[in-house]
């Protein structure tokens, strides 16, 4: 790889053209086009296609061909020199075509999903420049525009969770998500610096690609490179939404459901994911068994939660982080390549869940308003028989929901079993506590099995909850045009195995995994690859029957009083526990700064100040009277003897006569008697 | 006999009567009295000095040029009280006092 002039290389161009189209065009429907016109959905359409298009060309010239990378000097601040451009390799062009070929399916459902919304233009602003800042995150070369993408990111995704602005929920949801999301950037930020302090250097060339693996490689005991990669690490456990730091993710639903579908699938969550892909030789071993705890405890956590949950679009949320916890665990684990299939595969599939969920809620929302119900729509204890209605939904649904599973001939099948089975590889003769990891993945996605089941059922099957309210009710729901089928039925074409492997069963064959380097295929004692894909297909049909049993013929039920099911339910307490611990001695500290301030700091200013008035007081009154009365006092005098000389100036000869003979008497009388 | 210091006393007299008039009369003329008073003190004082200078008589002799200077000086000052009373209407020294500023 060589590093070349903007100017010259074609391929470099077509990739910032695909950066800044959809950004130039979010300029556009927020200043140009009329609001609420028509113009601007299908504008940020074209646009976000156009860029799908130069994508696709990009990745076609730079995958498995050789890394780009292109800069020009963007400041210089005394000997330092700092670079911007683009860095271009099978990461960072997989992950162009990913964003934009996510994007586009959401940029199509939303034109039908907020048709007659009152902010349509700006929501199309908002969406384009969130895509933006994705784009921009994945191609610069530049740690601290890095930074600053990631930050223009969260601000997008603060702007699209709060896009509802008039309800006080969603507010308070993109507030919790862009402080959330702050803890992490400052570790970033910390991260980034402690790297310029070890290298004298932002650029992500130098410092990240396999040839500069030397300095960390010589150093990987140093305290100055395990520290960086646990700043890294936070950053992106705040973006991806990873224990303790994932409980913006569940409240950022409140946005609108396209938005969801994009930040669960391609954009800002992946956005941490990326990072640690993108910066992964930086990792020390024990920063990476760190991060596979984090992220194994993660989607154990999110897993069980999501079992009780109502709320449609909550256990869709938990799901996601279930799965970021996946993919965490795998980069981890060292199954790199791996976790970067998961982030492929996942966001197609659970892209396809959210779109699916919007289309449910947006027919529960129309039932609700036209039958004046008191429900609440996204709750799937209210759903229920909806197959009948909503043929396509259901079907791309219960797709995309095999492919959460890993069921076999999808694509998760190829990524997820690939993590749990490279997992087991690494903790293979390490002592047993790291078998931890592995066996907790398993557990979890044998929970993921029941969750999306209970899902599948609550929502399609079973009798409609709702026609209990309305008995004469024919159909509940319908698919709606073909501006939602269409991405849907995309997006559920793309969620089977095809697309990434041409064999359905060994990731190792997955061109996305062998782009990035040989999967871990030690050669243990026991193949583990048959024992996960055996205990996950007989275990998943037991409980697939036992969800069945609960949900369907009810021959079943669980007590919901139990311990377990309230820690479930209440989302193991973890909001709970940040309310009453730590925002309210946050709060606490706050207040008594605040008093400190008031009554100390302002105390002592308001102290001078009284002092500073008091000292101006007397100083006045010196000036007024003795200084100025010093003055009065010579001009009186000078005034008074002006005054007196001037009573002998009488113009009288006689008088003048007289001065003289008293002067005359006065001399001789001195003279004489002196 | 009189003796010096009578003449001298009425010399005092005179001049001291010359110096009240001078300085207290509101009337210019009665002013060039006093200054001829004056004058006559001194003369008196000449004539009375004289007697010490047998020889020449010198003081007998000043005497008489003081005399004669005195009548042409009290014909200038009535000259200039009439053209001061032409100017002013008034011969009253009080009333003339364009020596002031």
């Amino acid at each position: 790889m060589q590093t070349t002039l903007l100017h010259t290389d074609p391929t470099i161009q077509l990739a910032l053209l695909a950066v800044l189209i959809p950004f130039a065009v979010a300029l556009v429907n927020l200043f140009l086009v009329k609001n609420q016109s028509k113009v601007s959905g299908w504008l940020g359409t074209l646009a976000i296609l156009i860029s799908f298009v130069l994508s696709a060309v990009v990745f076609s010239r730079v995958w498995n061909v050789g890394d780009l990378h292109s800069q020009w000097l963007w400041f210089t601040a005394g000997k330092l020199q700092v670079g911007a451009g683009v860095w271009l390799n099978n990461l960072s062009v997989l992950m162009l075509l990913l964003v934009t070929g996510i994007a586009l399916p959401v940029h199509i459902y939303s034109i039908a999903y907020m048709q007659g919304d009152e902010k349509y233009s700006r929501y199309f602003a908002y969406l384009g420049f969130f895509c933006f800042a994705m784009l921009g995150l994945v191609v610069v070369d530049n740690l601290l525009l890095l930074y600053m993408f990631w930050e223009l990111v969260g601000f997008a995704s603060y702007l699209l969770i709060g896009f509802w602005f008039t309800r006080e929920k969603a507010v308070q949801a993109n507030k919790k998500a862009f402080i959330m999301n702050r803890i992490g950037d400052v570790a970033l930020l910390s991260g980034i610096l402690i790297l310029y302090a070890d290298f004298h250097t932002f650029n992500m060339v130098t410092l990240f690609d396999n040839h500069a693996t030397a300095a960390f490689v010589n150093a990987a005991d140093s305290t100055w490179i395990t520290l960086p990669g646990i700043c890294f690490l936070i950053g992106a456990m705040a973006k991806s939404a990873q224990f303790p730091l994932h409980t913006w993710l569940p409240d950022a639903m409140e946005g609108p459901t396209s938005i969801s579908a994009l930040i669960h699938a391609a954009t800002m969550v992946a956005a941490g994911i990326f990072l640690l892909g993108r910066v992964y030789v930086m990792f020390s071993p024990d920063v990476l068994t760190l991060m596979a705890c984090i992220g194994c405890f993660t989607a154990f956590m999110a897993a069980t939660i999501a079992l009780t949950q109502n709320d449609l679009k909550r256990i869709l949320a938990y799901s996601t982080i279930s799965q970021l916890g996946f993919m965490m665990m795998a980069m981890g684990v060292g199954a790199y390549s791996s976790g970067l299939l998961h982030l492929a595969t996942h966001a197609f599939f659970k892209c396809l869940l959210f779109l699916a969920a919007g289309v449910i809620i947006h027919q529960m929302q129309h039932l609700k308003d036209e039958h004046q119900l008191d429900i609440d729509a996204q709750d799937i204890n209210n759903m229920g028989g909806m197959r009948k209605g909503m043929p396509v939904t259901f079907v791309t649904c219960v797709v995309a929901s095999l492919a959460l599973i890993g069921f076999p001939f999808t694509s998760g099948c190829l990524s997820k079993d690939g993590i749990m089975v490279q997992a087991f590889y690494w903790a293979e003769g390490k002592s047993w506590p790291h078998f931890i990891v592995p066996v907790t993945a398993l557990l979890t996605s044998l929970l993921t099995i029941f969750y999306i089941s209970r899902l599948l059922f609550k929502v399609f099957f079973g009798e409609a909850k709702i026609k209990e309210m309305v008995p004469n009710l024919k159909t509940v729901g319908h698919d709606g045009g073909w501006l939602f089928s269409l991405p849907m039925i995309f997006l559920a074409l793309c969620s089977l195995f095809p697309l990434f492997s041409f064999h359905p069963f060994d990731y190792s064959e997955a061109w996305i995994v062998q782009g990035f380097g040989i999967a871990v295929k030690a050669a243990g004692s026991i193949s583990y690859e048959t024992l996960v894909a055996l205990t996950v297909n007989i275990f998943g049909i037991a409980i697939v029957y036992l969800a069945y049993t609960l949900y369907i013929s009810r021959s079943r039920a669980i007590k919901q009083s139990g311990f377990l099911f309230k820690l479930s339910y209440h989302e193991w307490y973890i909001d709970w526990f940040y309310h009453r611990v730590i925002i309210k001695d946050v709060l606490r500290i706050g207040s008594v700064l605040s008093w400190v301030d008031r009554n100390i700091f302002d105390g002592i200013i308001h102290l001078f100040g009284s002092v500073s008035i008091f000292i101006g007081k007397i100083t006045a009154w010196i000036d007024k009277y003795l200084i100025d009365g010093f003055i009065n006092l010579l001009v009186t005098v000078v005034k008074q003897a002006g005054n007196f000389v001037r009573g002998f100036q009488t113009g009288r000869v006689q008088a003048y006569l007289l001065s003289m003979l008293l002067l005359i008497v006065v001399i001789y009388v001195l003279k004489t008697f002196m | 006999m009189i003796t010096l210091t009578n003449f001298l006393l009425i010399g005092a007299g005179l001049f001291a009567i010359g110096i009240y008039m001078v300085l207290a009369k509101r009337n210019a003329i009665q002013v060039l009295i006093g200054i001829e008073f004056i004058l006559n003190a001194a003369i008196l004082n000449l004539v009375a000095f004289g007697k010490y200078d047998k020889l020449y008589n010198s003081g007998q002799t000043f005497a008489l040029f003081a005399i004669v200077l005195a009548g042409a000086a009290a014909a200038v000052a009535l000259a200039i009280i009439l053209n001061v009373y032409k100017q002013y209407k008034t011969i009253d020294p009080n009333k003339v006092e364009k020596l002031k500023d």
